[in-house]
């Protein structure tokens, strides 16, 4: 018998070890607020930054701005994680309280929730005065997170490469972006365009034309409510058809499987690649690159998407990832005192060439080009984006996930079944399913 | 074992103690398992009757929805083609291995090295096999320039399209593992006691009769172990295609999928049930396995 | 079996020495062929890790001449590129790193796959069955799905982001070690625990003085074993130790790539440099890995 009791108490152990062990791990406290600090000299404690940009972390960079952080505010001790493979990794750690002090708000957590996970920042009325899109983190008034910056869209391009073919405008259709990419393989020995296929995020660039064809600052709400976001003409079946037939079409590399992100920068630098379509923080890498390969960096080339109107091309601006304060945080006056500082002073942004999310700052000089030739830069609303998730989710469609520009692509060159029409409807009605079931 | 007097007194005391012994010696192993396999197993089947999206504090009970999306949406199974890829390589790992295992266990000159040089990969880090191998099959890479010496010019697309891409992902994993059925193969063969080929090869018994009649019998237990291992590892291929291609190209396991319904549409419900559906499949293969093959030397009791 | 020395009938009216002579020639021809395959194997096996190794000896300029995969490196000793690897990698701290895993998880493992298997194996208790079934079921759990779940156990440890959360996990569950410990307790006689017991030995003592100093070759098994598992996994240290300095070999290798993913050259010598302890160790303690298995696996 006692050996009964003892089996019995060893599994009754265990089960309120799985009760303690459930639920999930955001607070319910919400409520909880990181307000600008107001003197530097008294913020003290540690502050744990997660980014994905591990790449800087390695070689020694954001510890640079961390010394220059310090300089202002000398009490608080800045430490760095950089993280691979980030949304998968932070969305495992926010089912605990241990997701650093300053995070990028992960695509995975849902907008009603942010007050569940992050302190409030300030009230929407103050910081939409001082910030652009803080809607994309807004809720109930208060604001949740704010974007070091925000991305013009567009191809960088070599253009050296494009001149060797005797291209001298910007294409301003998609099919005479084609025929432009038709005259660069026949003239110069460079592959016209370049998927990443294999590394698969930076294909999930092409879901921001949203907004590029259409010059509609609301594209992306209207998504929530269109049944059919692939129906001719839209943004997202013009960028999908261009897409589609660069590949059929044999424009870019021979076998996608195999590319590899860090490489292609230097074969875009050194013109054995002719063009990327990526957001604009891609310019100053590419930039780099050309250095690194003893190119002139000024020979790295950014141009709109090949479509017009009213004789104006258009370029979606929406924001990058989002900064926000840990609710879990115990140090959060500095944790927002970093924010602030990398957003506003640290000149991050300008290094980077992107666009400031600091309303009245300048754009960066890599963006000459777009406003030299009259560019329309659209602000891409982002009111109705957690409904547009939603249903993204719900429909497995995944707008942001590189599966979806990876079957195209499969369909494309031969290596999976059906057609570029199939693949639409088949979106559309997944698409138009999810919109009915998305319980919001 | 002990002695199985009736009397009272010291004695009872002594067998209860024989009773709670084993448990001490038990409880540490079982509260590790326990922890950290079956806790999380009863997590994982109680929210796969939840609409839960792996993050969120809030979760619904939304019954066998989950269940009932899983077996209405054929092209969830679809997958499991995939897994066919690695089961016909799982059968050739295991026929090599046999073959090998065979060969080597008879005296031959550098025995030793070639036993090395085959179970060797086996002991390699995983992400340095998957280096190895996105430099094996880059365009211009190793097995181009193997080819070429051969004649055979140009680029290949290795991990082009589906039926070639899964082939060259579980050839990738037949020399992986290859090496660890062999070396167990070897192993039983080994145990066989000397005096059976002694007296087989005085009978005039050739290599094949041998094998046939001495050496198949002396390794069924592994290589029954071997064929469970093989099924449930066709099931559950993870590794090598999310390092090689993240699934792209029609290489999607159904691990993979479920990895990717949970972490990137955020169907932890749904992923759950999924995840429930694979474990109650290899569960019952491995029952199968058991009915159809009743060998108590593969059974741990 | 039975064995006669009288030739089967039949065999004397034929002329021996061309019966010889036939047997003779299929011999050697099976022989050139056995050869064949074993070699044909051996360069599968070795070509793939040959090509990452002469690739690993060559200057990013003499990779961009394409000289395809396997030519031959200009300076057979340029080690400029494992120099890289080993620093920017910080390979160092992640030796150090995995070599501390790898202590208190082996031992852990020892320790508890002995005493699972000595109760098992010693004991008959009414549960046993059920509890041999737990073990073997909780091998089939595909780990990565139950992922979520077990993160959030650890959390509560409050074990993430140390050493100690993969030691605790791959200590946790590990069939393997069990089994092998338990075919190799079945061989060590019962009547060994009986005389200690006589001698008033308790259980512990037993298990502790007697049973464990006969598992030595078990042991061995295990150690190697377990070793070389957690000596390669990824999975489990990429998450549970996300920070820097808690690199394994592993996850330091991985995220070397990242910002060399352009440079085969580096990656091959990160590739090479964390394959070869595992090459020195094989060849100092192939003996001890064949017999493990050789008498671990089977009976």
């Amino acid at each position: 018998m006692k050996r009964k009791v003892l089996a019995g108490s060893l599994l009754a152990t265990m089960a309120l070890l799985a009760t303690a062990c459930g639920g999930g791990g955001g607070s319910s406290s919400s409520g909880e607020s990181a307000s600008s600090p107001t003197d530097p000299a008294k913020v003290t404690g540690d502050v744990k930054v997660l980014t994905q940009r591990t790449d800087l972390v390695q070689d020694g960079t954001m510890k640079k701005y961390a010394a220059e952080f310090n300089k202002i505010y000398p009490k608080v001790h800045v430490t760095f994680e950089g993280i691979t493979d980030y949304e998968g990794e932070v969305k495992i750690r926010m089912n605990t309280s241990n997701y650093g002090d300053v995070l990028m708000i992960p695509a995975v957590i849902k907008q009603d929730d942010y007050p569940k996970f992050f302190a409030s920042l300030g009230s929407a009325a103050d910081l939409s005065k001082q910030y652009t899109f803080t809607d994309k983190a807004t809720v109930d008034g208060k604001v949740y997170g704010i974007a070091n910056f925000t991305n013009a869209n567009g191809f960088v391009y070599n253009k050296k490469v494009w001149e060797q073919a005797g291209i001298t405008t910007w294409p301003t259709t998609p099919d005479e972006f084609i025929s432009d990419l038709k005259a660069i393989k026949a003239k110069t020995s460079a592959t016209p365009y370049y998927t990443n296929y294999k590394d698969g995020w930076p294909l999930t660039a092409w879901s921001s034309v949203v907004g590029a064809v259409s010059c509609d600052p609301k594209a992306n709400d209207e998504l929530a409510t269109e049944p059919d976001p692939w129906k001719a003409g839209s943004d997202l079946n013009v960028g999908d058809t261009l897409l589609y037939n660069i590949v059929h079409d044999k424009l870019s590399e021979e076998d996608p499987t195999t590319t590899n992100w860090e490489n292609s920068k230097g074969l875009l630098a050194t013109g054995k690649i002719s063009s990327m379509w990526l957001g604009s923080w891609a310019i100053v890498q590419m930039q780099d690159a050309a250095k690194k390969a003893g190119q002139d960096p000024s020979e790295i080339g950014y141009m709109p998407f090949p479509s017009q109107v009213d004789g104006k091309f258009c370029s979606p601006i929406a924001p990058d990832y989002q900064e926000a304060v840990s609710i879990h945080s115990k140090h959060k006056a500095a944790a927002r005192a970093w924010i602030d500082w990398f957003t506003d002073k640290s000149g991050y942004v300008q290094t980077n060439q992107a666009v400031p999310s600091l309303k009245g700052a300048p754009l960066p000089s890599s963006l000459k080009p777009f406003s030299d030739a009259g560019v329309k830069l659209v602000e891409v609303s982002q009111a109705k984006n957690a409904e547009v998730n939603n249903i993204d989710n719900q429909s497995e469609v995944g707008l942001t996930k590189p599966d979806y520009r990876q079957h195209l692509i499969d369909v494309a060159r031969g290596a999976a079944g059906g057609d570029l029409d199939g693949v639409f409807t088949s979106l559309s009605k997944k698409w138009a399913e999810a919109q009915k079931t998305a319980g919001l | 074992m002990g002695r199985s007097t009736e009397d009272r007194g010291p004695v009872t005391r002594a067998r209860v103690w024989r009773l709670v012994t084993p448990w001490m010696f038990l409880a540490v192993p079982l509260a590790l398992l326990i922890t950290f396999t079956y806790v999380p197993v009863a997590n994982m089947i109680s929210d796969s009757f939840t609409d839960w999206d792996g993050v969120s504090p809030d979760k619904n009970f939304v019954g066998s929805k989950n269940y009932v999306e899983l077996f209405t949406r054929p092209e969830l199974f679809q997958v499991f083609f995939v897994s066919l890829y690695y089961l016909v390589a799982s059968v050739v790992q295991i026929t090599l291995a046999l073959y090998f295992a065979t060969v080597l266990s008879f005296n031959l000159k550098f025995r030793n090295l070639f036993k090395g040089i085959l179970f060797f990969p086996y002991l390699i880090n995983g992400v340095a096999v998957g280096f190895v191998f996105l430099y094996f099959f880059q365009p211009g890479g190793t097995l181009d320039s193997v080819l070429s010496l051969f004649g055979a010019h140009g680029h290949h697309f290795w991990l082009g399209s589906g039926r070639m891409a899964n082939t060259s992902l579980s050839g990738v994993s037949v020399w992986r593992f290859m090496g660890l059925n062999f070396v167990l193969f070897l192993g039983a063969i080994q145990s066989i006691p000397g005096e059976l080929y002694e007296a087989s090869e005085l009978d005039g018994a050739n290599r094949w009769q041998q094998f046939r009649h001495i050496i198949a019998p002396g390794i069924r237990p592994v290589l029954s172990l071997s064929v469970i291992l093989a099924i449930s590892g066709s099931l559950s291929v993870f590794e090598i295609p999310y390092i090689m291609t993240g699934g792209a190209a029609g290489t999607q396991t159904f691990v993979i999928q479920t990895v990717k319904l949970a972490f990137q549409f955020n169907k932890m419900g749904l992923a759950s049930a999924s995840a429930v559906a694979l474990l109650v499949i290899i569960l019952l293969v491995t029952w199968l396995q058991r009915l159809l093959v009743p060998d108590e030397r593969t059974d741990l009791v | 079996m039975t064995s006669t020395l009288v030739p089967p009938p039949g065999a004397k009216t034929r002329d021996l020495s061309e019966q010889d002579r036939s047997a003779h020639t299929r011999r050697t021809v099976a022989r050139t062929l056995t050869y064949v395959s074993l070699v044909a194997a051996s360069v599968v096996m070795l070509l793939p890790l040959f090509a990452v190794f002469l690739t690993s000896l060559k200057t990013s300029r003499e990779l961009a001449q394409d000289g395809g995969a396997l030519s031959l490196p200009h300076n057979w000793l340029n080690y400029h590129n494992y120099v890289t690897a080993f620093r920017d990698g910080k390979m160092l701290s992640a030796f150090w790193n995995t070599s501390f895993i790898l202590l208190f998880s082996i031992t852990g493992t020892v320790l508890i796959g002995s005493m699972a298997a000595y109760a098992i194996d010693r004991y008959h208790f009414r549960m046993r069955r059920p509890v041999v079934a737990l073990f073997l079921i909780g091998t089939l759990v595909p780990s990565v799905t139950t992922q979520v779940a077990t993160f959030r156990i650890i959390n509560d440890f409050g074990l993430f982001d140390s050493r100690w959360a993969p030691i605790l996990l791959y200590t946790g569950t590990d069939i393997v070690s069990i089994y092998i410990f338990l075919q190799f307790i079945r061989g060590i006689p019962v009547s060994l625990d009986e005389a200690a017991r006589i001698d008033g030995a308790n259980s512990f003592t037993i298990y502790w003085r007697i049973i464990l100093p006969l598992l030595k070759p078990a042991i061995a098994t295990v150690v190697i074993i377990k070793g070389i598992t957690v000596y390669n996994d990824f999975y489990i240290p990429f998450l549970y130790m996300p920070s820097e300095n808690l690199g394994t070999i592993s996850t330091s290798l991985f995220r070397f790539k990242g910002p060399y993913g352009a440079h085969w050259e580096d990656i091959s010598a990160g590739a090479i440099l964390v394959i070869v302890p595992t090459l020195v160790i094989f060849l100092f303690l192939q003996r001890f890995i064949y017999n493990g298995f050789t008498q671990g696996a089977t009976k």
